[in-house]
């Protein structure tokens, strides 16, 4: 058992130094480097950089020294907790993403709390109540949100929430609070504004586990176990959620590995399309400029949440399933 | 909230429907435009040579004085400030300028705002040089030394004196020192030989230079390098204009204390070495403390999602009545990362005045907003010949054949000619533009003339199709395309574009279908932005699609006109080389005008006012003759040209000068703006 751990964790570092490296790669893959991106930037928007200011850059960031040497240099400082400056937004990187990152965590357990509070009572009822009039509803709901994507979703939820509460055109605080320090005024502002993207990245992953709730509760419901259940004369209430249910929401365990990377990078689309300060569009638009400390660092923490993701998935299932323990031992 | 609600009706109406409706609804309201009156009267406050005999102040500032926390107004005006007459009328002081700004690399954003810190700046219609910082200027009859007086009793934002002594700092110890500064600059090396600045008395400072350089004037009031002050470039980290504040940079460099020292506060600040930490210190949009000269000064940096600034206490211009100014406290700039949400927030009237990335094919939309949104619509119409060109690579090595017709004249002409820049105009500048090539406006002192705008520039398909058949492009395949004369097979002409300033893939594929007419088969390669430069760089493009803003004045900002600078080699960065290094690397153009045109273009440095017009001039007949460019249309509001405008604010010009040397809106002097109630 121990051992196992172990060879897990071991495993688990190799895979993030792996990860390390090829994002390192693939960010330098495109032609150019970040002053070549910068220039192409100002130049898109009307402005310039000239010969000059080119090279001094060049010179200022290292970029002129092969790879494996920016890389050295970079990953011997990460060890350490220095994740490096932004090339773009002249900060440190963890303080650009540190800015952002709560209001992301913040963002996706919102939308995780909606997901999981409105899909699995729904997709009990609908397995239990299996194509009645309120499960064909709730299927060709689910099969729309599954089908339709995150980003048009949020055009036509922000279209209707104008048209019947007014709500406002995307950003999480009103003009008047984006400056103000934290106060219980701004946090409302906040809790104000938070509900719609929420919701809207809610929608899909919620249809989606209507599905799968419903599905594995089905195979179930006609388990010999549930007939002896109700012949014990158990009430319908608990004869479900006690026994069928839990065993339903087994695969949920192993799906904690993807939830983990999902609270970061979940909501990308949506955040760039209603204008959120959250990681989405940093990872994003870092990617775009090649700037390297930042876009590595974020898809290193995007590896090192899949793998401890991965880890304690592991030992959830482990110990919800005692066969898996078997094997161990 | 119906504001909102009706617009995002249209943004997704039009979405839905796509792009032949969004083209009929242009053409439908293209004719309202020329009698819409939104084109106004070229307008904006003038300098005036009295100084009045009180000065007055904002009551905030006022407060602070009466805390004694700030010297009396009389005292932190110079003897002989700026005096502006605003364009109606004395403002009343206060309110908050809300703006949009898209990220750290905006900064041009807040730099034009506060242009007034350059030396020397251009008037309101962008044709006479005007005292900025420098209260006046000499430059000696052999145009070798410029003289710059400064103004008595000048302060920095933090109440230090500013003297002929931070242009000596600025020069020795920052422009000169090579870890600081890697390469000198052209604007201070003419000819290559490096000049000097001189100290010559507290208020006197003198450029001095080896050879004739009597551009100098121009380079110290364009958008150039010298020209700077503290608000320009600096998005890039590297001051390059002619002083810097001395009392407080002094403190990061190794000089004044030692290397080690100066390292190890850089190493606590989280940087990697003293020059890392010495570019933030000394850029106002990332530095609060750094003290600047402009009206406004950063308080929250560029670096986070709101940019915010007040106003600098110490500011050295008033209004004719004696106020100081700016009128307007603040400038809180929100940060959205995408262009369709700086659009929709400014319709939704949450900014006060915004004309950076408001985008010319939204204006339907926008101006269905007006009364919702309570905003003015001004279209502020460029100087520059073309807001798309189509620039031929002069250097094409990749295919002897293709390079073959890119270097015939009357190739080029020929395709010019196949275009209908009429219906090019109706479609994406909704009839605001100016169909013709790419000089400039007839009004300017470079312009060759009018008969230039149309030179080559016409819609003739018959006389192109005669100029391909004589060239030697007669075959034709079953097609009707044009056949190479190496191998029989089809000719491939390739577009490169980008969706930048204009959706400039869309306007290549239109010009792709007019060169199909006359049997040129074009493809259009829609590219990522630095993919498109990258291969530009590489001397792999046949023809791209860019614009020439900045070209209106042609000294200033040559690159989109002539291949003189590597970082943008539209038009072949193997001749850009050559001309960069003076012949010591790169290739000559192969073309004998072009040579020319790159001759006159060097020459013209040293040049006086007349003869160095005249040279443009030339230069321009040239360029237009031999269609090196395509211009399609021009003198539009495509570029920061649509004005969106808070029904609160007041002095805001009918028509603002829209050029790269007039820093859009700097010019208008946003400090004269205030808010009405």
């Amino acid at each position: 058992m121990i051992a196992f751990l172990l060879r897990r964790l071991a495993l688990g570092v190799m895979t993030i130094w792996l990860i390390s490296v090829l994002s390192f790669v693939i960010i330098q893959l495109p032609p150019g480097d970040f002053v070549d991106a910068y220039i192409a930037q100002l130049a898109s928007s009307g402005s310039s950089v000239s010969a000059e200011e080119a090279q001094a850059m060049r010179l200022q960031y290292g970029l002129g020294q092969p790879f494996y040497v920016q890389y050295g240099k970079w990953i011997s400082r990460v060890v350490v907790g220095d994740f490096g400056e932004s090339m773009e937004w002249r900060r440190p990187v963890t303080q650009v993403i540190g800015d952002r990152l709560w209001l992301t965590l913040l963002l996706s357990l919102g939308a995780l709390i909606v997901t999981w509070t409105l899909a699995l009572p729904i997709g009990i009822y609908s397995a239990v109540r299996q194509y009645s009039v309120a499960d064909y509803i709730f299927t060709l709901v689910g099969f729309i949100g599954i089908a339709v994507p995150n980003f048009l979703m949020a055009l036509i939820i922000m279209y209707f929430a104008f048209k019947f509460f007014g709500a406002s055109v995307g950003g999480l605080f009103s003009a008047e609070f984006a400056m103000a320090p934290w106060s219980w005024a701004k946090a409302w502002d906040l809790a104000k504004h938070l509900p719609l993207p929420a919701v809207i990245l809610a929608l899909g992953g919620t249809a989606q586990l209507i599905r799968i709730m419903r599905a594995n509760l089905l195979d179930e419901l006609r388990r010999p176990y549930v007939v002896t259940a109700r012949a014990k004369g158990l009430s319908e209430t608990r004869v479900i959620l006690k026994y069928p249910v839990r065993a339903a929401l087994n695969p949920f365990a192993s799906n904690i590995a993807y939830l983990f990377p999902y609270l970061v990078s979940g909501s990308i689309i949506i955040s760039i399309v209603l204008g959120l300060p959250t990681v989405g569009p940093l990872l994003v638009k870092s990617l775009v400029a090649q700037d390297m400390f930042l876009a590595g660092t974020i898809v290193l923490l995007l590896g090192v949440l899949t793998v401890v993701g991965t880890f304690i998935s592991d030992l959830v299932l482990m110990w919800v399933d005692p066969r898996l323990r078997h094997q161990m031992d | 909230m119906t504001t909102r609600r009706r617009l995002l009706g249209y943004g997704a109406a039009m979405a839905a429907v796509g792009a032949p409706t969004a083209q009929a609804l242009a053409q439908a309201v293209s004719g309202q435009f020329a009698q819409s009156g939104l084109v106004g009267a070229l307008q904006g406050p003038t300098q005036a040579n009295t100084v009045p005999a009180s000065f007055k102040e904002a009551p905030q500032l006022a407060e602070l004085v009466k805390q004694g926390k700030l010297p009396p107004v009389a005292q932190r005006i110079p003897a002989e400030p700026m005096v502006l007459k605003p364009l109606e009328s004395a403002g009343r002081y206060g309110g908050t300028w809300r703006r949009a700004f898209i990220g750290p690399s905006d900064g041009e954003n807040g730099n034009r705002i506060n242009a007034s810190d350059k030396l020397l700046f251009w008037d309101y219609n962008g044709n006479k040089i005007v005292p900025s910082v420098a209260k006046g200027w000499e430059m000696s009859k052999d145009g070798k030394t410029t003289t710059l007086f400064l103004r008595k009793g000048m302060k920095w934002a933090d109440g230090a004196p500013f003297t002929a002594d931070d242009f000596v700092f600025w020069f020795e110890d920052l422009y000169s020192n090579k870890d600081i500064v890697p390469t000198p600059i052209s604007d201070m090396t003419p000819d290559g030989k490096p000049g000097r600045v001189v100290k010559i008395d507290e208020t006197t400072v003198q450029f001095q230079f080896d050879t004739p350089f009597y551009l100098f004037i121009d380079l110290l009031a364009g958008d150039t390098l010298i020209g700077g002050g503290q608000s320009v470039r600096q998005a890039t980290s590297f001051t390059y204009g002619a002083y810097s504040p001395a009392h407080y940079l002094k403190q990061f460099l190794p000089k004044y204390s030692s290397e080690a020292e100066v390292t190890k506060r850089a190493k606590e600040a989280g940087f990697d070495t003293w020059v890392r930490a010495l570019h933030v210190k000394k850029d106002w949009q990332l530095n609060p403390a750094l003290p600047t000269i402009g009206p406004w000064r950063t308080v929250r940096p560029i670096n986070t999602p709101t940019w915010a600034m007040e106003r600098n206490p110490y500011y050295w211009a008033v209004d004719t009545d004696g106020n100081q100014l700016p009128y307007i406290d603040n400038i809180v700039m929100t940060l959205a990362e995408d262009l369709e949400v700086v659009n929709l927030r400014a319709m939704a009237g949450e900014f006060d005045e915004q004309e950076r990335h408001i985008s010319l094919a939204k204006l339907p939309v926008i101006l269905e907003n007006r009364e919702r949104g309570k905003y003015d619509v001004h279209l502020d119409l460029a100087f520059n010949g073309a807001d798309t060109v189509f620039l031929f690579n002069m250097s094409y090595k990749g295919d002897p054949e293709i390079a073959k017709w890119i270097q015939t004249t009357d190739f080029r002409r020929a395709l010019s000619l196949s275009i209908d820049r009429e219906q090019m105009n109706e479609t994406f500048w909704l009839g605001l533009g100016t169909p013709g090539s790419i000089a400039p406006n007839e009004s300017l002192p470079q312009s060759p003339g009018p008969e230039w705008r149309t030179k080559w520039s016409t819609y003739d398909p018959a006389t192109a199709n005669k100029m391909l058949d004589a060239i030697g492009l007669s075959k034709k395949d079953r097609d009707g395309y044009r056949l190479r004369t190496d191998n029989g097979q089809r000719l491939v002409i390739q577009i490169q574009a980008v969706n930048a300033l204009l959706p400039w893939v869309q306007h290549s594929e239109m010009v792709s279908q007019f060169w199909r007419k006359v049997g040129i088969y074009a493809d259009v390669k829609e590219m990522e932005r630095n993919l498109n430069l990258q291969r530009i760089m590489g001397n792999d493009h046949h023809v791209a699609a860019w614009q020439n803003g900045g070209s209106e004045l042609l000294y200033l900002f040559p690159r989109h006109t002539l291949p003189v600078d590597p970082t943008e080699p539209f038009l072949g960065p193997e001749i850009c080389k050559w001309y960069a290094s003076d012949g010591k690397q790169g290739t000559p153009p192969a073309d004998a005008n072009l040579l020319r045109a790159l001759q006159l273009f060097r020459g013209a440095a040293g040049q006086q006012e007349d003869e160095r017009n005249k040279t443009a001039q030339e230069i321009w007949r040239i360029l237009v003759d031999n269609q090196y460019g395509i211009g399609i249309c021009g003198q539009s509001p495509a570029a920061q040209g649509v004005r969106i405008v808070g029904r609160r604010l007041g002095n805001i010009p009918g028509r603002a000068c829209i050029a790269q040397h007039c820093r859009t809106p700097g010019s208008s002097h946003p400090e004269t703006w205030f808010y009405k109630a």
